[in-house]
């Protein structure tokens, strides 16, 4: 076992106050990945925005 | 009026029938025809496989919900297709058979106006011999049963452990070389880790991941290049370091091909066949398709025009090399092209290919993950499959609701121990779902400012709200619908 994350690291990992502001963070990242629509790739709109 | 029939009521079935009921006048008539009796809400069965949570948490009945919101239910498993009817009715239906009950083993023709397949995949134990869960000291966490029976099994090995010094081996991952879903038994793995490092009994066990993947991190989708507190690193080195630091050893390009007690059998992308010993062990099995046969009207078996393994849709099936694999070739809308009227959104479509590159072993063996098509995207498609339904019904233009996994992201909220404050998760968000080389062509396929990994307490909370909230959608409770899926 060797400690690739360091004890500080772990530290706000686990801290729950940083966290607490992190989970906002964090759900406000992911709805914007998966709730900002999704669509076919055939179509020439997509294709032009290459 | 139109009739549709949903079959299978996991998370694209229900998704489909949550919909359609919805959004559909009473006229029309909503049908799911399932063998389960009971919704499960399938991302939490890890925690019931650590016995953190009852199987009860993760599941509710669907015949009372089906009742209270006017969908009809029968508890029956499908068994043939007709898509053109037969020589007595052009109307097309399907033969479904009653699982439970007086009329247990009895079939029924049920006709319909479109045909949702939505029957997931047949979790292929017998494709990897002695892969059985609860035999050899083997179990699954596929479903809440599996789960809870894993649970019971993890008990018992703690018991060994507290009453002995002798070191005890794990072994965690996937039971097949073309085994998908690395997801899941990644979660298993660290949250059995962290059971154990809980009750202080980590240093008694010597833990290993094995996997069809070539790199760690591959997940089926590739890897991924994401980024992590402002760097840019592949998901292959964010696992490593997380399994480093948590001491998880691991073994991969290996494809499981046996099991006896105590003991796996691989083989290896070089062509060696190998043992791996363990005392408690948990393998993703193979995911294949139902047995199912489809008939035309004059009774002949038109089975390759539905199904290769799973069901046909709009992809492009069309053999080629890893090379000249597109996003192009995954499908849209999830219909069927010899009969329009039957869709498979979640896992019920065939792929067009593989997502990771394909390799053989040096004995030809294919050694490497089939594609994940879990969770988020399951219910997308589902309802972009239930809103083109609903606009054919209503005279609107058809098939304008796509959904390719080219251009759709998810995020996997990868549970990595439990609790309010001990509690800790992997999540990576990648978009999109089936790397886009061209289109992506510096950032391995992806879009780096949607694809991410972040590590700690909070994407515990996120993995619990997600199961509360969820399946608050799923029970159709007030506003439900305001849930993305």
């Amino acid at each position: 076992m060797s400690e690739r994350i360091s004890k500080f690291e772990k530290f706000k990992m686990q801290n729950p106050v940083i966290q607490f502001f992190k989970f906002f963070f964090l759900n406000f990242r992911i709805l914007n990945v998966v709730a900002k629509g999704h669509g076919g790739t055939r179509d020439k709109a997509y294709k032009d925005k290459r | 009026m139109s009739k549709i029939v949903i079959l299978g009521a996991g998370i694209a079935g229900h998704t489909a029938a949550s919909h359609l009921r919805r959004k559909l006048g009473k006229e029309h008539e909503v049908l799911v025809v399932s063998p389960n009796s009971n919704y499960q809400w399938v991302p939490s069965n890890i925690w019931v496989g650590v016995g953190r949570m009852k199987p009860k948490e993760v599941i509710f009945p669907l015949e009372p919900l089906y009742k209270k919101k006017g969908i009809g239910y029968k508890q029956a498993k499908a068994v043939s297709f007709h898509p053109e009817g037969d020589m007595q009715e052009n109307t097309p239906y399907v033969i479904a058979e009653y699982v439970v009950g007086e009329n247990k083993g009895k079939q029924e023709k049920i006709i319909y106006d479109y045909l949702i397949n939505a029957t997931g995949p047949r979790l292929a134990f017998d494709q990897t011999e002695g892969l059985n869960p609860g035999e050899n000291n083997m179990y699954s966490v596929c479903t809440y049963g599996h789960a809870e029976h894993a649970a019971q099994g993890l008990k018992e090995l703690e018991d060994k452990l507290k009453n002995s010094d002798k070191k005890l081996k794990i072994l965690i991952g996937t039971g097949h070389p073309k085994a998908t879903c690395q997801g899941a038994a990644f979660e298993y793995i660290l949250n059995v880790e962290n059971e154990l490092r809980r009750k202080g009994l980590r240093d008694k066990t010597e833990i290993t991941w094995i996997s069809n993947e070539y790199d760690l991190g591959d997940f089926g989708m590739d890897g991924m290049l994401l980024s992590y507190k402002g760097l840019r690193m592949k998901s292959s080195e964010m696992v490593e370091m997380v399994f480093e630091d948590r001491g998880i050893k691991w073994i991969l390009q290996a494809g499981v091909t046996k099991v006896e007690p105590g003991k796996v059998y691989y083989e290896t992308l070089d062509g060696e066949d190998k043992v791996e010993e363990y005392d408690f062990g948990m393998l993703i099995p193979a995911f294949a398709g139902h047995p199912f046969k489809a008939y035309d009207k004059n009774g002949e078996d038109i089975t390759p025009k539905l199904f290769r393994g799973f069901m046909i849709v709009d992809a492009d099936y069309s053999e080629k090399p890893y090379e000249k694999w597109t996003v192009q070739d995954w499908p849209e809308t999830y219909q069927n092209p010899d009969y329009p009227n039957i869709y498979a959104p979640g896992i019920a479509f065939a792929p067009p290919h593989s997502i990771s590159r394909p390799r053989m072993s040096k004995n030809g063996t294919p050694i490497f993950p089939s594609p994940p098509r879990t969770g988020m995207p399951s219910g997308i498609t589902a309802k972009l499959v239930a809103d083109n339904i609903i606009d054919q019904i209503k005279g609107k233009k058809s098939n304008i609701h796509k959904g390719s996994l080219g251009n759709m992201g998810a995020a996997c909220i990868a549970s990595a121990g439990f609790g309010l404050t001990k509690g800790s998760a992997v999540s990576i968000t990648t978009f999109p779902i089936v790397p886009d080389y061209e289109k992506y062509s510096k950032t391995g396929g992806r879009d780096i400012r949607k694809t991410f990994g972040e590590i700690g307490l909070a994407g515990h909370w996120v993995k619990y709200a997600l199961h509360i909230g969820f399946l608050w959608k799923a029970k159709m409770k007030p506003f439900w619908w305001l849930i993305p899926e």
